[in-house]
């Protein structure tokens, strides 16, 4: 075999490999969801798979059950295309044009201001509160 | 063509390019209202009503994004994990920020609609107004309200916050990153955590853990308080 074509064999050996990894990443997280699915589907809570989901991987990597590395690439991946994934919902606003039309006043008024009540007092408590983190 | 329209493949190709367009937009003019998120969603919008396409047609295709919704909120665990360390010394004032800053967001949403007069139904649908779309469906649920509103509030709260969010909160004052972060999360959900994210990893972080929270406090309280309320 000749040097080039050794180089292009271990190109694509690495490339295979990065893509296994990702692939097994991948299944870790959907198997996570899928448990928080099921016990969502079993004891029918009030907080949805998901969100049992996030709450398990969690505790999983605290106990040394998955190891960070294993999942990282997947949840790098999904997370840099976090806003993609909201724009339908997002676009689905066109459906209550209608009803938006009524009460666009109440709802700007209220909507509005009730945010951003929420974003001041929320940022002002940790802010007093908190120690610094800029130095880390 | 209406055969085109109602393929999956329409409402994916729309979405991507739409979103890939405003990001390239985005490096190309620094102004608030030319956030991503906003500028994709207008286009999506516009070109449906241009073309005469129904949001269930857009949507075939749009399911399939949306979809990787539920692996990004598992993701989100991930992350959290991954920063714990710089949290840890902080979870105290962080639990205090995102409580107050939930009930806040539940009492001031039905004091203010109480007092623009608005339709009991509103109130039932909009209490949940700043925690997650599937978390905030499952409380209307519960209170009776409208979820198909509720899911337009929440998403409309959630573009606000990640739009406006983070140079509101410099205008008040709010230097530190993590305060960021944390009031993004607690106020405006998956989409404020994507600005967040934005802001930085560490902010990312403490707003994707404050949603979470905001999300399970939300649901044990908001009910109770729809109750006292409207009754």
């Amino acid at each position: 075999m000749s040097k080039a074509t050794f180089k292009v064999h271990m190109k694509t050996m690495n490339l295979l490999k990065s893509g296994l990894k990702m692939l097994k990443a991948f299944l870790i997280l959907f198997l996570f969801l899928g448990l928080g699915e099921l016990i969502n589907y079993l004891v029918e809570t009030p907080v949805p798979g998901n969100v049992w989901g996030m709450i398990l991987i969690f505790v999983a990597l605290k106990v040394k059950l998955i190891t960070l590395e294993s999942v990282k690439p997947a949840s790098d991946t999904l997370l840099n295309y976090l806003v993609l994934f909201f724009i339908p919902f997002g676009v689905g606003l066109m459906s209550y044009f209608d009803f938006i039309k009524s009460y666009w006043i109440i709802l700007l008024v209220a909507v509005g201001i009730s945010t951003l009540i929420t974003l001041y007092v929320t940022a002002l408590i940790q802010q007093k509160l908190e120690k610094n983190d800029s130095v880390l | 063509m209406t055969a085109f329209y109602s393929l999956p493949v329409f409402g994916i190709g729309l979405t991507l390019v739409a979103f890939f367009g405003a990001r390239a937009l985005r490096t190309k003019i620094k102004l608030v209202l030319f956030n991503p998120v906003l500028i994709a969603i207008t286009l999506i919008i516009l070109f449906l009503v241009v073309f005469e396409v129904s949001f269930n047609d857009y949507n075939i295709g749009g399911k399939y994004l949306t979809f990787f919704l539920g692996p990004s909120i598992v993701a989100l665990g991930v992350l959290f994990y991954e920063k714990y360390q710089l949290i840890k010394h902080n979870i105290y004032p962080f639990l205090l920020a995102v409580c107050c800053g939930g009930m806040i967001s539940i009492l001031s949403v039905s004091l203010l609609s109480i007092y623009l007069n608005a339709p009991d139904v509103i109130i039932k649908s909009i209490v949940s107004l700043s925690v997650t779309t599937p978390i905030a469906i499952e409380i209307t649920k519960i209170t009776e309200g409208i979820p198909s509103l509720t899911a337009g509030v929440v998403i409309a709260v959630g573009v606000f916050g990640n739009a406006f969010g983070p140079s509101f909160l410099k205008l008040t004052g709010i230097k530190s990153e993590a305060a960021m972060g944390t009031a993004l999360g607690t106020a405006a959900h998956g989409i404020g955590t994507a600005r967040a994210l934005e802001v930085g990893h560490l902010s990312g972080a403490y707003s994707g853990l404050a949603m979470c929270v905001n999300g399970i406090l939300t649901t044990l309280i908001a009910p109770y308080v729809v109750i006292w309320m409207v009754g």
